[in-house]
């Protein structure tokens, strides 16, 4: 890459930075994941390890189905365990599963929208079937299944969540293919010898890669809303805390009738906002890709 | 039309064919032996075991076992269930009612206060009824759909006992006539308002943005030209254009509504096919688990279906001419 | 007896980047059975001034001066008076794209709208049959009621328009770029619907197109726009054959009549595009491109005067019915 092209990809990419910044939807969406992500990483620095162990938590001499007055700063559960601990590291897995689903899902989705997009023929009706076929089939009971065969940990999550969201990526990656390629530089590319791995690299790949970043970024949500209702359901890593296993532990250890509210609260505020963050981000790169959805 | 029909309805029994395929062979792979999960823990004699084998067709090729699947699945044998031992149909039969009867009224309510909310906020746009109702409907739509359900409980029959923790039917009691449509709709309100609410938000996003792209047409401006009122106008002219795609979504959503509600009926304990995958899940009852997965599949094609042939009789510039 | 009367009309868009200017103080006038040709370029403003007549113009849009529709003041009307007005006495014939009519509804219920809504038909039934005798005049076959605006060529929807604009008997018709997006063949048809339903029903018409040669048959009366002004207004026959503003004269030359030697040797076309309206050009907004500019076009206002000795100061006639010619050009008239 020569030098002037560098500048002027750097040159927009800043724009781009700047414009995103000045939505004010944006702004707050950043700024929430900002927050979230530090608590995730600094879980060790806000909450000790030990809140997530029953046996040291009675050792400690907490009560069982504690109220935040009287265990700060979120109470306990049934087996005297930290609230706050399970919320700080359930965050982890949370925020990580949704990211880690989500990347898997627009690798599969890219790959085979641009595969079926840009070589067409039967290679594209072959994989559209595939792909069509995968929308049709129920999200969560395909999830359930596959989660159920493969087994309860996090890396059968991720794959599960990404073997299941891939499908309308990579609809609308193919979609965005096509239109690109129908642009004459495309065919000029050729006619001067261009191979076709180095016209998807220099040309396709940066006219998608907006649509792509905008879609991701919108997928994470569904990611972590299928990863809470799959821990919801004894779906998840039983070793791992994450706000769905809190919320199944206090359904299925009756914290409603309790109204144990400190227990199932957290949680659910916790993905709601990380999720609207997710949204907000979004739909805020979908305006800067797309300039006539500014004015919705 | 017939034609035109037909080859729907042609692609849909194509799907299913692939549906009952992957079942199958998902099955297949993690339960080599059904007839051994069957009876585990039990002590079966060895032959009796064998015979089982056979009669189930287990100790053919995997090709002649495709077939027997095939050929059951059509009569509606599916197995039977590891933890009630009944047959898996049996089991779905009795539970899709309860199904249907809270996830089909939450599906007609979201759609209508769903849609009269996107109307309502797409012709107004920038107004303050129209940042009220996108940013509520977008928080509804952002929360796992139990936890909605989880904080309805607490709220309502926990902390105000006004209505049951769960279940379909008040136990121990026998109601009759009103009394019992009463009861059930009494145990129906919590799940079936936690339903609606989540799923709303999706009819009023996509409405309102419908909406939106019907505003900038000119036959509006026609229409408003002929001395049409406001409302007239976009009752009229406006909403039948906008509500063609999400006519589509509702009927699509119908389909997946059915096995939507897994997580709500398993808060709940509503005897629904939800729960049932739920408590498959807890098993794993891998029978009961293929054969809700058949149904689910099933719902969501036909209904496909139905949205394809229904988009086709409203909006004419689809049909084939 | 003027149907219709504008006075000093000024319509400005509000925008997130500021005021556009689209109309700067026009005044126009049609007598009943009179026909008014609106020409100009994109932009310039005459399809604002069709939607202002009526107020279809969006919400805030800024709208001064007066517009007397048979005496009453539009801008002052209640919603209640206007929409009662609006189609009854004027109904706009649109350019007949695709999405001019409702898609999903058959075209005779769409024409048929106005005339139950306004009860100048009774019934559905008595509506039907007035909707089958306004398809047969404007030569469409009637069978093809209950057809859809797609299954439709692009003339017939522009003749539904027409059939659909006077549903409701109206004294004034304004058609705004009726025949733009028509081939040839189709465009004369339609031209000779017009000038045969102007005859036949005494209707009047107003008439906005930036096809200059179409105005002169149709047409009594011309006036061209430019930036939001009128720059020449007169007879439509004289203002076509001997233009006195040069920027009539190059809307002239661009569409040249076929056999006609003189129109042959004008220069034809002309460079650069329509001013921004909201960033004109000071002085004159004609001036950069105007072939015969001097230096105090960049400085001087110019106003409509008349010309060649007519009455002055506005749209007055004289005695005889003839109309004046005026022209907004520093270097015209006045002699």
């Amino acid at each position: 890459m020569t030098s002037p092209t560098m500048q002027r990809r750097l040159a927009s990419t800043t724009n781009v930075l700047v414009r995103f910044w000045r939505s004010r939807p944006g702004r707050i969406g950043l700024i929430v994941l900002v927050v979230f992500g530090a608590m995730a990483l600094a879980a060790p620095l806000l909450a000790d390890r030990s809140g997530l162990d029953a046996v040291a938590s009675r050792r400690a001499g907490a009560p069982q189905w504690g109220s935040p007055s009287t265990w700060w700063p979120l109470g306990t559960d049934h087996l005297r365990r930290s609230v706050w601990a399970q919320f700080v590291w359930g965050s982890r897995i949370s925020l990580f599963v949704g990211l880690a689903a989500t990347v898997v899902t627009i690798a599969v989705g890219t790959l085979v929208g641009v595969t079926a997009g840009f070589f067409g023929g039967r290679l594209d009706g072959v994989l559209m079937r595939v792909t069509e076929w995968f929308l049709v089939v129920p999200f969560l009971p395909l999830a359930i299944v596959l989660a159920t065969v493969l087994g309860r940990s996090v890396w059968n999550i991720i794959f599960v969540i990404g073997v299941t969201s891939w499908p309308s990526t990579a609809r609308l990656v193919r979609a965005q293919v096509l239109t690109v390629k129908q642009r004459l530089f495309v065919d000029r590319s050729r006619s001067l010898g261009a191979s076709s791995a180095y016209i998807v690299r220099r040309h396709i790949m940066p006219n998608v890669s907006g649509l792509i970043l905008a879609n991701a970024t919108l997928a994470v949500p569904i990611s972590i809303l299928t990863e809470t209702t799959l821990s919801f359901l004894g779906l998840g890593d039983p070793q791992r805390a994450s706000w769905g296993k809190m919320l199944n532990d206090a359904f299925f250890e009756s914290a409603i009738t309790r109204n144990a509210w400190w227990y199932f609260l957290p949680p659910g505020l916790g993905i709601l906002v990380v999720v609207l963050a997710f949204t907000l981000i979004g739909q805020t790169l979908e305006q800067l890709a797309d300039p006539r959805l500014a004015d919705r | 039309m017939a034609q035109f029909i037909s080859k729907k309805v042609l692609g849909s029994t194509l799907t299913l064919v692939f549906v009952l395929v992957f079942n199958f062979f998902l099955f297949r792979v993690v339960q080599p032996d059904p007839v051994a999960n069957l009876f585990r823990g039990r002590n079966v004699p060895q032959a009796r075991l064998d015979q089982m084998r056979t009669d189930f067709g287990l100790d053919g090729s995997r090709l002649t076992q495709f077939w027997a699947y095939l050929r059951e699945t059509l009569q509606l044998n599916l197995g039977f269930s590891y933890q009630s031992r009944q047959p898996v149909w049996d089991d779905i039969a009795s539970k899709i009612w309860p199904t249907v009867q809270l996830v089909g009224l939450a599906a007609i309510l979201s759609a209508a206060i769903g849609i009269i909310g996107g109307v309502i906020a797409g012709w107004r746009r920038g107004s303050a009824a129209d940042y009220s109702i996108t940013s509520t409907t977008m928080a509804f739509y952002s929360m796992p759909d139990f936890w909605l359900g989880m904080l309805l409980l607490v709220a309502f029959a926990v902390v105000f006992p006004w209505f049951p923790v769960g279940g379909m039917t008040e136990l121990g009691v026998e109601h009759s006539g009103v009394g019992a449509i009463l009861d059930r709709l009494h145990h129906l309100a919590l799940p079936c308002l936690t339903l609606t609410l989540a799923y709303l938000g999706e009819y009023a996003i996509v409405t309102r943005s419908s909406l939106l792209d019907v505003m900038g047409e000119e036959y509006l401006t026609l229409a408003q030209a002929k001395g049409l009122r406001d409302i007239q106008v976009r009752n009229r002219h406006a909403v039948p254009n906008a509500l063609l795609p999400v006519v589509t979504l509702a009927a699509i959503n119908f389909g997946f509504v059915l096995s939507g509600a897994i997580a709500v009926e398993t808060l709940f304990s509503w005897p629904g096919l939800g729960k049932a995958t739920s408590d498959a899940v807890l098993g794993p009852d891998l029978p009961m688990l293929q054969g809700l997965f058949l149904v689910f599949s099933a719902a969501v094609i036909v209904f496909n279906l139905a949205a394809d042939v229904l988009y086709a009789f409203l909006d004419p510039r689809v049909r084939p001419a | 007896m003027t149907l219709l009367e504008v006075s000093d009309l000024t319509v400005t868009y509000r925008s997130r980047s500021g005021d556009v200017p689209a109309v700067r103080g026009v005044s126009l006038s049609v007598e009943r059975g009179g026909s008014l040709g609106l020409a100009g370029e994109s932009g310039c403003g005459k399809s604002t001034i069709a939607g202002a007549i009526l107020r279809l113009l969006p919400p805030g849009t800024g709208v001064t001066g007066d517009i007397l529709l048979d005496g009453d003041d539009v801008l002052a009307m209640n919603p209640g008076q206007l929409r009662a007005v609006r189609w009854t006495k004027t109904a706009i014939v649109f350019q007949g794209a695709l999405h001019a009519l409702n898609p999903v509804q058959r075209i005779a219920r769409q024409i048929s709208e106005p005339m139950l809504l306004h009860q100048t038909q009774p019934t559905k039934r008595s509506a039907a049959t007035r909707v089958h005798e306004l398809l047969e005049q404007v030569g469409l076959p009637p069978d093809r009621a209950g057809a859809y605006p797609h299954q439709l060529s692009g003339g017939q929807r522009q003749r539904v328009l027409i059939a659909m604009a006077l549903a409701c008997d109206p004294d004034l018709l304004i058609a705004d770029e009726p025949t733009t997006a028509l081939d040839v063949m189709v465009q004369a048809q339609v031209l000779q619907l017009l000038g045969s339903l102007r005859v036949e029903r005494g209707l009047s018409m107003i008439f906005i197109t930036h096809d200059l040669s179409v105005l002169t048959d149709v047409c009594d009366h011309l006036a061209v726009m430019y930036a939001g002004r009128i720059v020449e207004e007169g007879p439509s026959g004289t203002v076509f054959t001997d233009p006195q503003h040069p920027y009539t004269g190059a809307l002239a030359a661009a569409f040249p009549t076929i056999g006609d030697p003189a129109s042959r040797m004008r220069p034809a076309g002309l460079g650069g595009d329509p001013p921004d309206p909201a960033h004109l050009p000071t002085g004159c907004p004609f001036h950069p491109r105007c072939p015969v500019a001097e230096d105090r076009c960049a400085t001087t206002d110019v106003r409509l005067t008349p010309i060649g000795g007519g009455i002055g100061g506005g749209l007055g006639a004289d005695a005889d019915g003839v109309r004046d010619r005026l022209a907004a050009c520093v270097l015209v008239g006045s002699t």
